[in-house]
């Protein structure tokens, strides 16, 4: 109890964060039924979310809530679209790609948590400074050094492709003869 | 205790400096959080229960009827007799639900609205997070109702409900642009996000005023997406009674039908509350530049008074739309936002743009 | 920035003016020919580009870093372009088919925005112009590889490659993380000052070079490959193997050189043993296809472990050779997917034995045939033979002589396979081989142009020694 009392509540609030962030990505990988699983994904995003707040950058915690809220939605109604059956579930792993799959993927967190915790990190010399909206849209259009502008119209191209592939996919076919 | 009506900061701040004089800063931040979450939970009772009962009022005068009038006068005390009636149904477990789905949903859809309603000034100094981001923390948080409304359909294993969910997912995905951009041509009026700044730069004239004729359309477009994203006739295709039963909530009983409820009419009041705060200037008296004793005689009505009084009267636009219009078609429904309003909508960001650049706001 | 500095940008620019121009076409052209002209304006237009793209043009760095240009990038841009006008002159036939005569625009037009990306990924300066642009030339070809509309299989590729692509993307964008959070910056030149050998930015390399690897379908990262050839439509498939190949390649070698050069001795380590893998594993299940989609594309596996060779060596003349080498392969591979195409849109066959004999029926096809796989497999009067001479030599020259003693035995096992094709088109005799068809003017065009690129390339050694002028290695 002496313990938890000396940890700050913003230790607290992280330890909370993260824990639902690492139970919930593992639900959602191991579930069987697909609408489930785009919950807890949600679970996770927004407690991400959270931790962006937490960190005093509300931008990107609001990012993070629109793009991966919207994207959760399209996901679901994606999900309730190729569903046939309310209590249709995945086929079963067999054992032995769990098996496989628990030492993959143990073997993935320590070789990656090892080499994090090896790391010394420097702490940034910067000037702590707020984060306010003026700046980011600045930035996001200025041409110079850590401005943003190439990336941004890049995207435009990105997303217009996108949407004509998309389009391509979904086009029906129409009987052009008759 | 310094409490002045006009004024809440220094009252908040005289409460949190007591709390943290009095306790650890941990334990402080934890009564500090509960406090503000009873307070809001008391709100959200009051509020809820109360626009119920506005509502049939308002239903019933339109209809020609008297509406609620036997518990208490003029029928004050109905709703209250309706939830305690609501909390003491059977919770319905249905067979071959999928039952974690089913029970989180009506969490999901009330919980993003107590996320919103935490950004919005009530007052002066009342207000209980002032992101930088304000505007853009609420779009953010008011497009994650729907996942819980998509749920719920889902999980609930009926068909009435399902063809609800999809329609009310169409809905919000797409009237949400609307939402946001008609926002943004006041972000770009206001120069900022920040919602206790964008009040204060109401002070000599709000915005619907300053912002003429751009703003005027935003506020139009505003109202009309706002009411489609909250389910409200006569945009309710997602439960729409004749149709659908209930459309997604037809499977609810009890306490979590009431989740559902509440948050569709606090949905509806935080919608009003924005469109209060971003275009006629939140708790901020009406103010015209040059007119002193109009102004200042303005002023004597307090802040809180105001911000209630333009809620309820876009409230009340809300309900009359409501009882007033026609429920439209799911095509009709998508064509007025993709054919009409988003263009619009578009356009207007634009003219509100050049306005700014040429200076021909008024005032 | 002033106005002048966005000639710098040109190739990205025209190509984009060109992606707008088709789409504009598409809307406001109403006539029974649209179709058509919109084929040939690109055509044309994409011809334009690639000449304006030899102009001398000036070179620096824009946008504070994020684009940067020199003769290296604006050299290989034209490469990329020479192939993708190529490939655009062979799919005409495709293009006009009755399937696909509605969707010319679309096809044509999400080439492009693949190409526009393609160049501003060679162009970056930093992880995040990188990335959109590898984004940008990856998602538009799934829709491209489900392009065929009445094939399973082509919307299985379609799917197989934005999944596979996803992951790959997922892996680096992991590593790129690990590199901002070890050295605080996106940017190439500051990443290059301060990065390390510390554990995590070792890690941090290697999920980025995974990530590269299943671009450049590199064994063990090469499982989507033949699924994908098989199934796309075969234009799509020669522009997967060459030009997206080809792209992936040169970013990889100018991040390897420029942001890797601290570790250098450990990324030569880990490109030894995945080139090695590669030209192994991709020639030995070469031998045993018979889907001459699959042939090339494991065909196309082995080819970029050749790659690798020059990649590792890590100088100038390894990277001339990588240029060099992926000149010939365009032109080589594209004239092998030619015929490929020719045949398939003509007569739906894909397989090695439908070939028996079709020297008999078709003997120019099946000479400018031989000549690809020739190519392909280096053999001398060719120009295939120089491009792997100079990738062996580079390599040598940094003393990995185990690795192209393995090369070596490699390009015989090789030989083996394309030699096999030839039998089957010169001495195996067939009751019922492919009939004698007339190929239309794009083909024949593009077949020209491939083999007279052949033959020119291998020959004019000024070719090499102007790509050797912009080449550089190492910065030490």
């Amino acid at each position: 109890m002496e313990k938890i009392l000396a940890l700050t509540s913003n230790q607290i609030m992280f330890i909370i964060f993260s824990a639902v962030i690492v139970m919930f990505s593992i639900l959602t990988v191991t579930t069987r039924r697909i609408l489930r699983a785009a919950t807890y994904l949600l679970f996770v995003l927004v407690s991400t979310s959270g931790i962006y707040f937490m960190l005093q950058y509300q931008f990107l915690a609001a990012v993070q809530l629109t793009l991966y809220a919207g994207g959760i939605v399209v996901l679901i109604i994606f999900s309730i679209l190729l569903t046939s059956h309310i209590n249709q579930k995945f086929e079963a792993v067999s054992w032995k790609t769990i098996a496989f799959g628990t030492i993959a993927s143990i073997l993935g967190i320590v070789v990656c948590i090892t080499s994090i915790l090896q790391f010394q990190f420097k702490a940034s010399t910067l000037a702590i400074q707020e984060i306010n909206m003026k700046i980011i849209g600045r930035s996001l259009l200025n041409y110079g050094e850590n401005g943003f502008v190439l990336p941004f119209e890049v995207i435009s191209i990105l997303l217009l492709a996108a949407m004509i592939a998309a389009i391509i996919i979904a086009k029906k076919v129409k009987d052009t003869k008759i | 205790m310094p409490f002045n009506i006009y004024d809440f900061t220094s009252f908040t701040q005289w409460i949190d400096k007591s709390l943290y004089d009095s306790c650890t800063p941990f334990w402080a931040m934890i009564w500090e959080m509960s406090i503000i979450g009873v307070v809001f939970l008391a709100f959200y009772a009051v509020v809820g229960l109360y626009l119920v009962y506005a509502e049939r009022k308002i239903c019933g005068f339109i209809q020609c009827r008297v509406g609620p009038n036997r518990v208490g006068p003029y029928g004050f005390f109905q709703t209250i007799a309706d939830l305690i009636k609501l909390l003491m149904k059977e919770l319905i477990y249905i067979k071959n639900a999928d039952k974690v789905l089913f029970n989180i949903a009506p969490f999901i859809v009330i919980i993003t609205s107590f996320l919103a309603i935490a950004a919005i000034p009530f007052a002066k100094g009342l207000h209980a997070i002032d992101f930088d981001i304000g505007v853009f923390y609420l779009m953010a948080v008011s497009s994650m109702g729907v996942i819980g409304l998509l749920l719920a359909g889902w999980s609930s294993n009926n068909k009435y409900s399902l063809i609800g969910a999809m329609r009310s997912g169409a809905q919000i995905v797409s009237y949400e642009l609307s939402v946001g951009l008609s926002l943004v041509t006041i972000v770009v009026l206001a120069g900022t996000m920040q919602l206790s700044q964008i009040v204060e730069l109401q002070r000599d004239g709000w915005f619907i005023f300053k912002g003429h004729i751009p703003a005027f359309i935003a506020f139009i477009i505003f109202i009309t997406a706002g009411i489609a994203e909250t389910n409200r006739g006569p945009f309710d295709l997602a439960e729409a009674e004749s149709e659908l039963t209930a459309g997604y909530h037809t499977e609810y009983s009890g306490i979590k039908f009431a989740f559902f409820f509440l948050a569709e009419y606090m949905n509806m009041f935080i919608i009003a509350s924005i469109a209060a705060t971003v275009f006629w200037g939140g708790w901020m008296p009406l103010h015209f530049p040059g007119l002193e004793n109009f102004n200042h005689f303005m002023d004597f009505i307090p802040p809180f008074i105001w911000y209630i009084g333009k809620t309820a009267v876009i409230i009340f636009i809300m309900m009359w739309f409501k009882w007033t219009f026609p429920r439209l078609r799911i095509d009709q429904l998508l064509n007025l936002e993709w054919k009409y309003l988003l263009p619009i909508n578009l356009f207007n960001v634009l003219l509100m743009a050049f306005i700014v650049l040429k200076g021909w706001e008024l005032f | 920035m002033k106005f002048e500095d966005f000639l710098l940008m040109r190739h990205e620019l025209l190509l984009t003016i060109t992606a707008m121009l088709i789409l504009m076409a598409e809307i406001f052209i109403d006539n029974k020919n649209k179709n058509a002209i919109i084929r040939g304006l690109s055509i044309a237009l994409f011809s334009i580009v690639t000449i304006i793209g030899f102009l001398p043009a000036p070179t620096g760095a824009l946008f504070g870093g994020m684009y940067v240009t020199s003769g290296m990038h604006v050299l290989m841009k034209n490469v990329l372009n020479i192939g993708f006008l190529i490939v655009c002159i062979q799919s005409v036939k495709w293009l006009k088919s009755d399937n696909n005569n509605d969707r010319n625009f679309e096809y044509l037009m999400l080439l492009t925005s693949t190409l526009i990306g393609m160049n501003f990924m060679i162009s970056s300066g930093d992880f995040l112009m990188f990335y959109l642009g590898l984004e940008l030339a990856t998602i538009p070809i799934a829709a491209l590889a489900a392009f065929e509309r009445f094939s399973q299989k082509s919307a299985e590729a379609g799917v197989k490659l934005i999944l596979s692509s996803a992951l790959s993307s997922g892996i680096l964008l992991y590593g790129i993380s690990m590199i901002y959070g070890t050295t605080g910056s996106i940017y190439f030149i500051d990443i290059a000052k301060t990065f390390g050998t510390a554990p995590l930015q070792i890690l941090a390399f290697i999920f980025f070079a995974a990530g590269m690897a299943f671009k450049i379908s590199v064994v063990p990262f090469h499982l989507w490959t033949a699924d994908v050839y098989e199934g796309a439509p075969v234009n799509i498939t020669s522009y997967l193997s060459v030009i997206s190949k080809g792209a992936a390649v040169f970013i990889f070698m100018i991040v390897l050189f420029t942001v890797f050069r601290q570790i250098v001795n450990m990324w030569q380590d880990v490109i030894y043993i995945l080139s090695v893998l590669t030209m192994t594993i991709g020639n030995l299940f070469a031998i045993r296809q018979q889907n001459l989609k699959r042939f090339l594309a494991f065909s196309s596996i082995a080819q970029a472990g050749f790659l690798l060779l020059g990649v590792i060596s890590g100088t100038q003349l390894g990277m001339t050779a990588v240029i060099y080498f992926a000149l010939i392969y365009i032109f080589s591979n594209l004239a092998a997917f030619g015929v490929i195409a020719a045949i398939s849109n003509t007569t739906g066959k894909e397989n090695i034995k439908d070939y028996d004999g079709l020297y008999a029926t078709n003997p120019k096809l099946s000479l400018i045939m031989t000549l690809a796989l020739f190519s392909l497999a280096g053999i001398p009067p060719v120009a295939g033979f120089f491009g792997k001479f100079f990738l062996f030599t580079a390599a040598a020259q940094q003393g990995f002589y185990m690795l192209v003693l393995i090369a070596v035995i490699n390009a015989v096992i090789s030989l083996y396979y394309y030699l096999l094709v030839v039998k089957a088109m010169f001495i195996n005799k067939s009751d019922s081989p492919i009939a004698y068809f007339k190929s239309d003017f794009s083909t024949r065009l593009s077949l020209i142009v491939c083999v007279l690129g052949l033959f020119v390339i291998g020959f004019a050694s000024i070719i090499f020694e102007y790509i050797r002028s912009m080449s550089f290695g190492l910065l030490f």
